[in-house]
């Protein structure tokens, strides 16, 4: 399988930084995220981690989302769910999630998706 | 100089004399990612009263309606290249130690008994009980494409406040159905 390394960037539509490395098990998802056919985009993305699930034991994923709209909330819960998924197979799964230390509704959210997939999600606020 | 007849069936002056109490940005037209990067960018600058939490939640909530009224508005323009464009309103207001953020398009009834339904369900519920219907609802919706009402949980989550509908019949199938939320200047 091939890494995935798209350059991200902000203009009428907001793609956000993607970089996956099998042989690292390193993965960042970084930027902000709105776009026209978001699933375009981000079905890509679950396949490569349902793949990667596949032949590695060992993954750390790391968002670092400064904004992203709903469409994109479904497709991030997708990918969390794929993680999960790895670590209930008995994968070793590292999650963080960098966020803006006011955005309160950002952190409710990661909460939430930890209620949603049983996944434990490191909070660590971006440094000003 | 020769004037213009039917230049206006309104008074520009009157229209503009309108916006200038208390509104900081209005739109009325198609709306589509140009537009709404345009409008997003200027809310930047209009809101300096707010602090930036306050900018953020104004942006967060401005990206979900607008990309509403483009997508399910009854009113559209197709571009040359096929694309639909749901036409609609936008109005940023302020209001003391608040924002207001007011979308409003013309919708089909059948279309919009749903809709209602749902905003009604989301100012029934506390903050807590909105994150779990939000939990519900993006989990029953899977990857699917229509998305519209999880934007709506979205908004009320952010702005803090209920949603402010509003619907007002214009023909025997259409009505004009406006959503209004309150952001507070200096938010939680």
């Amino acid at each position: 399988m091939e890494d995935i390394h798209i350059s991200g960037f902000k203009d009428e539509y907001m793609q956000p930084t993607v970089d996956f490395v099998e042989a690292t098990g390193e993965c960042c998802i970084s930027g902000e995220s709105f776009m026209e056919e978001t699933g375009v985009f981000y079905s890509p993305l679950v396949e490569w981690v349902k793949a990667y699930a596949k032949r590695h034991q060992k993954i750390d994923f790391a968002f670092s989302l400064t904004y992203y709209n709903t469409s994109t909330s479904k497709w991030l819960l997708a990918i969390l769910k794929e993680l999960r998924e790895m670590e209930k197979a008995g994968g070793q799964v590292a999650v963080t999630w960098h966020y803006t230390p006011d955005d309160t509704d950002m952190r409710d959210d990661i909460m939430d998706y930890m209620v949603d997939t049983g996944l434990k999600i490191d909070l660590v606020p971006f440094s000003e | 100089m020769e004037k213009i007849d039917d230049k206006y069936d309104f008074s520009l002056y009157e229209y503009h004399n309108l916006l200038q109490q208390n509104i900081l940005v209005s739109y009325k037209g198609p709306i589509d990612e140009r537009i709404m990067n345009v409008i997003g960018e200027n809310i930047e600058l209009v809101t300096n009263d707010g602090n930036d939490k306050a900018k953020s939640k104004i942006f967060k909530i401005f990206m979900e309606l607008a990309q509403n009224v483009w997508l399910y508005s009854a009113e559209s323009l197709s571009t040359a290249s096929g694309r639909k464009l749901g036409m609609g309103t936008l109005v940023i207001g302020e209001f003391g130690d608040a924002y207001t953020f007011v979308t409003g398009n013309v919708v089909r009834n059948t279309d919009i008994e749903p809709v209602i339904e749902k905003c009604e369900i989301i100012n029934s519920l506390d903050r807590d009980s909105l994150r779990e219907y939000r939990r519900e609802q993006r989990r029953l919706a899977g990857t699917k494409k229509n998305s519209g009402n999880i934007g709506l949980i979205q908004v009320a989550l952010t702005a803090e406040s209920p949603l402010d509908i509003e619907l007002t019949p214009v023909s025997d199938e259409e009505s004009f159905f406006s959503i209004a939320v309150k952001i507070k200047k200096t938010g939680r």
